[in-house]
């Protein structure tokens, strides 16, 4: 069984005893105390905004990677600008080729937004993922 | 006749009435006024009520509840068995008072601190961490006055921790340097965490400007969770080799954090955030405060402690402050100062004091969450702060 040993205050061990504390000793050990805690937390800082780089660096290489194809049917004789769908209705066949449908879900609804098209307007025959992630 | 007379003088002299002394009585009044002011104006009722149940108990005379039968300190003494009884036969308050002395009871709420803490706004604005930093000027000040009012430096170290906000923290350090001090250090640092409202918005408006106090900071940027999960174990390493006396706290703190980011131990996050805090903070509060006995509290040094506990609260949300107002010209107004006040450790409500105040001058002002940063950083900042003067002046 091993025991950390029991260190002495460093104070004691530099000047002997506590008796030895003057104003002079107090404003040092004060500077020294607040800096340390100043570095320790500046140094957190820094680890955090490498990792968070990292992080970025590593999510930007992933999201050239997720490129998708979703192309608009021509032609569609459903949803057209004078026949919409009901607003909660869709219909046809949409293929999915290496991408999860909450995903197929996202993409059609950014699709919308960025087009400022309603869904309900909007007909999706395939979304593929072009490259399988590594 | 003379047999009930003997009766009734030997039930009057073992009455509480009879070892009734005005340290006792004035111990009660300090009591009631702390649950008056738990229970009617919600300052900070969770741990006072508590506490002040604690003084109320210690100072019912004859009552026994903090009684040391072994004579030497129950626990942690000098090891030798000088009392005529076992330690199982003291006060039930005193054996609960183990988990004070052996800093259990403080690493265990650490453990509940960490489980409830998101340090989400701290990884989006990792600056935030600099502010955390600069709200512990006022220990450094407090230890420096203190030192010159005669205190002992482990007394001054002790003392000077209430600037950092954090109670368990301050309990923890004075359980370590300065046990004798343990109940006027624990409630001043409980009372001033439960006055940051009064305390300081006078400071932070003297501080700032109208057009400082005004301004509103961008979106916080999203924090993945692998972030999340990787913060509190790379903390703690890094701290750890710097700092080894903070271990004990830091690493509850981190362990109750990843429990939560984690996302596969959802049952012990839960249980570290409720259950189990819920019932140390009773143990802890219940036992702080009946080391508050009448003889030992009332005493100048007492009221020179709760001084030296202000003026540390006080410069430390100047010290937030003053980086704060600094940020804000480097990042040339971005950053509101504040967010700086709130780098005081005493999660949640510096961070609400800083958005209250933000709103005031700007109502469509939303400065909770990059307050939250700060807040969450002074946690650690104090904590590596206390384990700094225990490496200095541990016994």
């Amino acid at each position: 069984m091993t025991i950390t040993p029991q260190m002495l205050g460093i104070f004691t061990d530099i000047y002997g005893s506590y008796e030895a504390m003057t104003i002079g000793r107090a404003l040092l050990i004060a500077v020294v105390g607040f800096l340390t805690v100043v570095c320790i937390l500046a140094l957190i800082a820094l680890f955090i905004k490498l990792v968070a780089f990292i992080f970025s660096a590593v999510e930007k290489k992933n999201a050239k990677k997720v490129e998708t194809i979703i192309t608009p049917v021509e032609n569609s004789p459903a949803p057209s600008a004078g026949n919409p769908l009901p607003e909660a209705e869709s219909q046809g066949e949409l293929e999915l080729i290496g991408v999860d449908e909450p995903t197929a879900a996202m993409l059609m609804a950014l699709v919308s937004y960025k087009t400022e098209i309603p869904l309900n307007r909007l007909i999706f025959r395939s979304i593929k993922l072009v490259e399988d992630e590594k | 006749m003379e047999l009930i007379t003997s009766l009734l003088a030997g039930l009057w002299e073992s009455s509480g009435f009879a070892l009734l002394t005005w340290q006792n009585l004035v111990m009660i009044g300090v009591a009631v006024v702390f649950l008056f002011l738990a229970i009617a104006k919600k300052f900070e009722p969770l741990l006072l009520v508590p506490i002040a149940f604690g003084i109320l108990l210690a100072n019912l005379p004859g009552s026994g509840v903090m009684d040391d039968v072994t004579l030497s300190q129950a626990f942690g003494g000098d090891g030798t068995f000088a009392g005529t009884g076992h330690w199982y036969e003291s006060g039930v308050l005193r054996i609960l008072y183990a988990g004070v002395k052996s800093s259990i009871f403080p690493c265990l709420i650490f453990l509940g601190v960490g489980a409830m803490t998101d340090f989400g706004p701290l990884l989006s604005n990792p600056i935030s961490l600099l502010l955390g930093a600069a709200a512990q000027l006022g220990i450094y000040v407090a230890f420096i006055i203190a030192i010159l009012l005669g205190f002992t430096p482990q007394e001054a170290a002790s003392i000077s921790i209430i600037g950092g906000a954090d109670g368990p923290t301050a309990i923890w350090l004075t359980g370590k340097l300065a046990s004798h001090l343990l109940a006027p250090i624990a409630l001043a640092a409980y009372s001033y965490m439960a006055l940051i409202p009064l305390i300081q918005p006078p400071i932070m408006k003297l501080l700032t400007t109208k057009k400082e106090r005004e301004v509103k900071m961008t979106q916080l940027r999203k924090v993945s969770k692998t972030e999340k999960i990787v913060f509190p174990v790379i903390v703690l390493v890094l701290i750890a080799l710097i700092l080894p006396s903070v271990v004990p706290l830091l690493g509850m703190l981190m362990l109750g954090n990843l429990f939560r980011e984690c996302g596969v131990v959802e049952r012990l996050s839960d249980t570290a955030q409720n259950a189990m805090n819920n019932i140390v903070v009773i143990l802890l509060g219940v036992t702080v405060g009946a080391t508050a006995n009448g003889e030992s509290f009332l005493k100048v040094q007492t009221l020179g402690i709760v001084a030296l506990g202000l003026t540390a609260f006080v410069f430390s949300t100047v010290g937030g402050v003053l980086l704060g107002k600094v940020l804000y010209v480097v990042t040339k107004g971005k950053i509101n100062p504040l967010i700086g006040a709130a780098g005081v450790s005493a999660v949640p409500m510096a961070a609400r004091v800083a958005q209250n105040e933000g709103r005031k001058y700007n109502p469509t002002n939303f400065l909770l969450m990059h307050a939250m940063g700060p807040n969450v950083a002074g946690v650690i900042g104090s904590a590596v702060a206390a384990g700094f003067l225990l490496l200095m002046f541990s016994n």
